[in-house]
């Protein structure tokens, strides 16, 4: 049985994000399911995986948080279950068990992110978002976060109203950032990715390029933190 | 790995310098066959030498015994008149003794004297002859053997009583000093012989006997600690069999009592995590939301130890699974610069929330290991760093060849927070040995990675941070073994 939380009181016009927590301690799904709605967001408990393949193709979920350990099929029989019917829908896994196995098996049962018990609460929040952000972009031509639009169709970004201009690679690596929101890009993936589509770039190159993204995407409230020697992260400021 | 709290050859070297009063089976084994050897063998010579040199002694006599009869002989009776003649030769032949001096005398029944030595006759001490008897005496200041013999010589006629004439001959004892010199020579070299044969066979069988207990706890004393598996020894000899079965049920015992203590562990960290991750997110949403300003405090305190009990839990966990995975997985080829990757994500994210400047300066660095266990070593040491550098530190991750030698893989964790006294370092490695320095480590952390290093045959030292501050924790791995 799947319990229905009240609507939030949401923008007109912007749908809520809406998460499907699947958690069989009812402690954890109550206080899990608080922090959640504390972002606005709006979220349906159910102690069992038995219903959730029917209730994620009668509702447009934006996300399920599915945990492993549940009575009845498990997590992972219930990911397959949903995947099985062609679901795409971003599943974020909640296991108290950290054997890495378990991490595989459930990213290779169709899993896109998982989390540890005992998690942290803005972990958990960050990860949602990221994976509800990712999920967004993913359905159309059309990348954002936060005030910053990407159009990819008619290759044009904005800020709010404002076009904002971007040379080829920045374009080339923006894209990239946003197509990954909330994870981290290696350089080398950066190069990788963007070699593919014009040429070949040095690690120098990229530095002056994300330098420039950096100061031009300021008015958007965006920023890419650089992680020392490894890559960077794009986020909300 | 846990260490014995003496190194096993200081514990032999202590042995060999005192005394050792504990009872010992080799210590009456000796006692118990040596010491009766020790008696028996001089009292076995004793009486072997009495009961050769007693016919040798015997013989001597009878010979000295022959003089006295051949005196007998020499005796006339003429008319009732006893005489005895002489002659020089006669004389001589009866003194005929390669080694003693000879005596003899006659004697009437009166006692005086038909011929030869007077001294003799008149020597003292000497038992009355009835037939033939021996004795001791001392004749001019020398012992002497003495053979006396009486006979009748005046037989009984009418009106005539029977008289008994003597005959004694002495002679020195060079003879019987000589017989008992040999005998006793035989005696007691036949007996050293034994002797030595006996102790000899005694030591052997001892040290044989003894041999496959000694090896028997030279195997278990050279074990690891970890090495809990059945002792199978087929040389074992029947009496120590027992003992092996005994030791060999023990540590089945103790393999799965501690399987079972590792178990409740484990599986008591795992359930704690449910109730800690609650206690967590609402002490993190209470914080969130509207509260009473004086509530702020408490609930802070609140969450910072719900974040050690949850971290202690997880490392406990860990713990446990590193235990069951260095026993039940093969070391494989690892690149500790891809495991160093693939931790990004998970502790980037993490820094972040803790105002922590995480930076990577990767090279390739090839070790063999378990995945797991090195992954949980980086976690340990990142989750250290992270949590003792405190806000605004700088927390860098290093793979690459070893500054020591190009040939060693080293991985590094460096902060630039308030590191550790040197003095305190070595501690640092011990369990729930946590710094000064707040924080909410469980204080596992350190421990889990030194165990996780001795398992990999890999050094973890402390050192100093970058430019003297901080702490670097530098973990270097024997070089991996070449493979094409």
């Amino acid at each position: 049985m799947i319990h229905r939380s009240p609507p939030p009181i949401a923008p007109i016009g912007v749908p809520p994000v809406r998460i499907l927590l699947v958690e069989d301690d009812p402690l954890l799904s109550d206080s899990t399911a608080r922090a959640l709605r504390s972002q606005g967001w709006v979220v349906d408990c159910t102690e069992r995986g038995e219903p959730v393949a029917v209730s994620v193709r009668q509702d447009p979920y934006d996300l399920l948080i599915l945990d492993v350990g549940l009575a009845g099929i498990d997590g992972f029989e219930t990911l397959r279950r949903v995947r099985a019917q062609g679901s795409d829908l971003p599943v974020l896994m909640l296991t108290a068990r950290d054997a890495i196995e378990d991490r595989v098996r459930g990213l290779e049962s169709g899993a896109d992110d998982y989390l540890v018990k005992p998690f942290a609460l803005s972990e958990l929040v960050a990860r949602s978002r990221a994976l509800v952000r990712r999920n967004q972009a993913r359905g159309g031509s059309v990348l954002s976060l936060g005030n910053l639009r990407m159009d990819l169709e008619a290759r044009r970004a904005y800020i709010g109203e404002q076009e904002l201009a971007l040379a080829g690679r920045e374009w080339s690596i923006l894209q990239f950032m946003l197509s990954r929101t909330g994870k981290i890009v290696a350089k080398e993936q950066i190069i990788a990715a963007i070699s593919n589509w014009d040429g070949t770039t040095s690690d120098n190159a990229i530095e002056v390029h994300v330098s420039r993204l950096r100061s031009k995407l300021e008015p958007a409230g965006l920023k890419i933190r650089t992680i020392r020697g490894f890559g960077y992260l794009l986020e909300e400021a | 790995m846990p260490l014995s709290d003496h190194p096993p050859s200081a514990r032999a070297l202590c042995a060999r310098l005192r005394f050792d009063a504990r009872p010992s089976i080799r210590r009456s084994l000796v006692l118990w066959l040596v010491l009766p050897l020790a008696l028996l063998v001089p009292a076995t010579a004793f009486v072997f030498y009495r009961l050769a040199l007693a016919p040798a002694l015997d013989s001597l006599d009878h010979a000295l015994d022959g003089t006295a009869l051949a005196l007998e002989r020499l005796v006339r009776l003429d008319n009732g008149v006893l005489s005895l003649v002489v002659s020089r030769e006669l004389d001589s032949a009866l003194r005929a003794d390669r080694y003693d001096d000879v005596h003899w005398v006659a004697l009437g029944p009166d006692g005086h004297v038909l011929a030869g030595d007077r001294e003799l006759a008149t020597l003292g001490g000497l038992p009355s002859a009835v037939d033939w008897r021996f004795s001791d005496a001392t004749y001019n200041q020398q012992p002497v053997r003495v053979a006396l013999h009486s006979w009748t010589c005046i037989p009984a006629a009418p009106g005539r009583a029977a008289a008994q004439c003597e005959a004694r001959v002495s002679e020195t004892l060079n003879k019987r000093h000589g017989v008992a010199q040999q005998v006793l020579a035989a005696a007691a070299s036949a007996m050293l012989v034994e002797a030595l044969v006996l102790a000899m066979m005694g030591w052997i069988a001892i040290v044989r006997s003894l041999r496959p207990v000694e090896s028997l706890s030279k195997d278990i004393e050279q074990r690891s600690p970890e090495h809990l598996g059945p002792v199978d020894r087929p040389g074992i000899p029947r009496e120590v069999a027992p003992l092996v079965t005994a030791l060999n049920d023990l540590f089945a015992r103790v393999v799965t009592a501690s399987a079972a203590e590792k178990a409740f562990i484990a599986d008591a960290a795992h359930q704690l995590r449910t109730p800690l991750t609650v206690l967590r997110t609402e002490t993190e949403l209470a914080l969130l939301e509207d509260h009473p300003p004086q509530l702020e405090g408490l609930l802070r305190r609140l969450h910072i130890a719900t974040t050690r009990a949850a971290r202690l839990a997880n490392q406990l966990l860990s713990q446990a699974r590193a235990e069951h995975e260095r026993h039940n997985s093969a070391m494989e080829r690892f690149d500790l610069k891809q495991i160093a990757s693939e931790a990004a994500e998970e502790w980037v994210a993490r820094s972040v929330d803790a105002g922590v400047d995480l930076g990577f300066e990767l090279e390739s660095a090839r070790v063999d290991g378990h995945g797991f266990l090195l992954r949980e070593m980086l976690a340990n040491l990142l989750d250290n760093a992270i949590n003792y550098a405190g806000h605004g530190a700088r927390v860098t991750i290093r793979t690459g060849a070893s500054p020591v030698s190009p040939d060693c893989a080293m991985l590094e964790v460096e902060d630039n927070g308030p590191g550790i006294p040197v003095d305190q370092r070595e501690r640092a490695f011990e369990r729930f040995q946590r710094g000064n320095a707040g924080g909410t480590g469980s204080g596992l952390g350190l421990s889990i990675v030194r165990d996780i290093t001795a398992h990999h045959g890999a050094v973890a030292e402390l050192l100093d941070g970058p430019g003297g501050v901080g702490l670097k924790v530098r973990v270097t791995f024997a070089p991996a073994r070449s493979k094409t």
